[in-house]
């Protein structure tokens, strides 16, 4: 089992985000963590700052392009005013109400849901709502009701999951708000939410089912993901 | 007045927290770094305040090889790397006004920018769903600690509270000059952001965050001394 015990992305993935070399949906979970925890902003401070002196102090070879023209294209467009400075713009979905609960959304998640949820309900008390972010990943708030279980299941490639409100368990541990959980292909899991559990996934290959009747679903599912990938490219 | 008083008729004040502190740190250590004319932040500065060409070309011709070179290691093409030099060096003409001299070094500024507008520019190009930009993805503020939260900009406006009395007046005094000045325009001249960076000639995003400095280094005083 390779799991990240301690519940934050490890250095090699920050890193990666801070380059901007990861596909959208995990840094759209990235930027979600990083707004839930302060350890990991910092850290992610220390990062950028350590990637902006290798780019601009590190060595670079010259490039044979002729960019005279450009500059002098550039410099007949309009500079922005400083009172023109764009306003974040405000999502129309800043919360999700679950049962009893409400919880506010990291600025990232908010926009992203912003064309509105459409919650489908899974087998075990699970409801889950895709969020159409790229085409390499799969993204999906989950929601747990209490005393939900999902079936034991196995991935084929990575799953991130945030915990955005509530708490969920599984055989490696319990898993509260701003926890940042990987797993990969060889973890099999079966988690459990007693309280209920909001959290958002990013998978970036389907689910595999390992157990009894759900493995039924094991070609099906293939054939859904494929499918969501090609309608969304 | 005392402590509690203060505190009942100004509740926004706040003893000053570590992060501010930081930032305090951060900023009277560059402000009294002597000014290179030369330096990248310099130029850039004059990039957006007198619309400077010749500041610009001198950015051009430092940056647009870095930038390519990015662009080569995230696109692995050399026409998009291309493209990318002229859509980051554009960027860095236009919003060159609301470069913020106190918050991060002209690098980590320009480099945000190429990484933020490569993806941006990639992302249409696999003509994936705009739901998300590169600047709702990463943190506004170069992943520092000191980033206006809303929270933070709603205390910065109560803070107009603080000039009115005297004895909060008197801390002013305490305060790196820079920080007086900008809190004497807004707060006891009333001028607007605008007017006072002008009449001080500094950048409005530099205004703002020695304000928003100010108003916390008052407050990290009246917490402490009172």
């Amino acid at each position: 089992m390779n799991i990240d015990l301690d519940c934050h992305p490890t250095t090699e993935i920050l890193n990666k985000y801070v380059q901007g070399s990861l596909p959208t949906g995990w840094n759209v979970v990235l930027s979600a963590h990083l707004e839930l925890c302060q350890k990991c902003r910092h850290e992610y401070g220390d990062l950028e700052s350590a990637e902006v002196l290798s780019w601009s102090k590190g060595p670079v070879e010259e490039v044979a392009n002729d960019f005279s023209d450009l500059v002098s294209n550039i410099i007949q467009q309009p500079q922005h005013a400083a009172a023109d400075t764009p306003l974040p713009q405000e999502s129309s979905i800043t919360e999700i109400h679950m049962l009893d609960h409400s919880f506010t959304l990291p600025r990232v998640l908010a926009k992203a849901a912003n064309d509105g949820l459409e919650w489908k309900k899974l087998a075990g008390g699970i409801n889950q709502a895709k969020v159409n972010i790229d085409t390499e990943t799969q993204c999906e708030f989950i929601y747990m009701s209490p005393g939900s279980q999902t079936p034991m299941h196995r991935h084929q490639g990575n799953e991130i999951t945030l915990v955005l409100d509530g708490s969920f368990s599984d055989a490696s541990g319990t898993y509260e708000a701003a926890d940042f959980v990987i797993r990969n292909s060889e973890d099999e899991h079966q988690p459990v939410s007693e309280e209920g559990c909001l959290c958002f996934a990013v998978l970036d290959s389907p689910l595999t089912f390992t157990q009894g009747l759900a493995r039924l679903f094991n070609p099906i599912n293939r054939f859904k993901f494929r499918k969501t990938i090609a309608h969304q490219s | 007045m005392n402590s509690a008083a203060l505190r009942k008729e100004y509740p926004t004040l706040r003893p000053m927290s570590d992060r501010d502190q930081s930032a305090v740190n951060s900023v009277n250590a560059r402000l009294t770094a002597p000014v290179d004319p030369d330096s990248d932040e310099s130029l850039l500065v004059e990039t957006g305040n007198s619309q400077s060409t010749e500041a610009f070309n001198r950015l051009f011709q430092r940056y647009s090889s870095r930038i390519y070179a990015m662009g080569m290691k995230l696109t692995r093409n050399e026409q998009l790397s291309k493209d990318l030099v002229q859509e980051a060096m554009l960027n860095v003409w236009r919003k060159a006004r609301l470069y913020d001299l106190d918050r991060g070094t002209a690098q980590s500024w320009i480099f945000t920018i190429t990484r933020n507008r490569c993806f941006d520019m990639l992302r249409k190009l696999k003509r994936q769903p705009n739901c998300v930009t590169a600047d709702d993805i990463w943190p506004q503020d170069n992943g520092s600690e000191s980033a206006i939260l809303p929270e933070e900009a709603l205390h910065e406006e109560q803070g107009s509270l603080v000039a009115e009395t005297s004895i909060i007046a008197s801390y002013c005094k305490q305060l790196p000059e820079p920080q007086q000045a900008v809190i004497e325009q807004i707060y006891i001249l009333d001028r607007t952001h605008d007017e006072a960076a002008e009449i001080l000639k500094i950048p409005l995003g530099t205004l703002k965050s020695r304000l928003r400095l100010g108003v916390s280094k008052l407050r990290q005083l009246i917490g402490v001394d009172l």
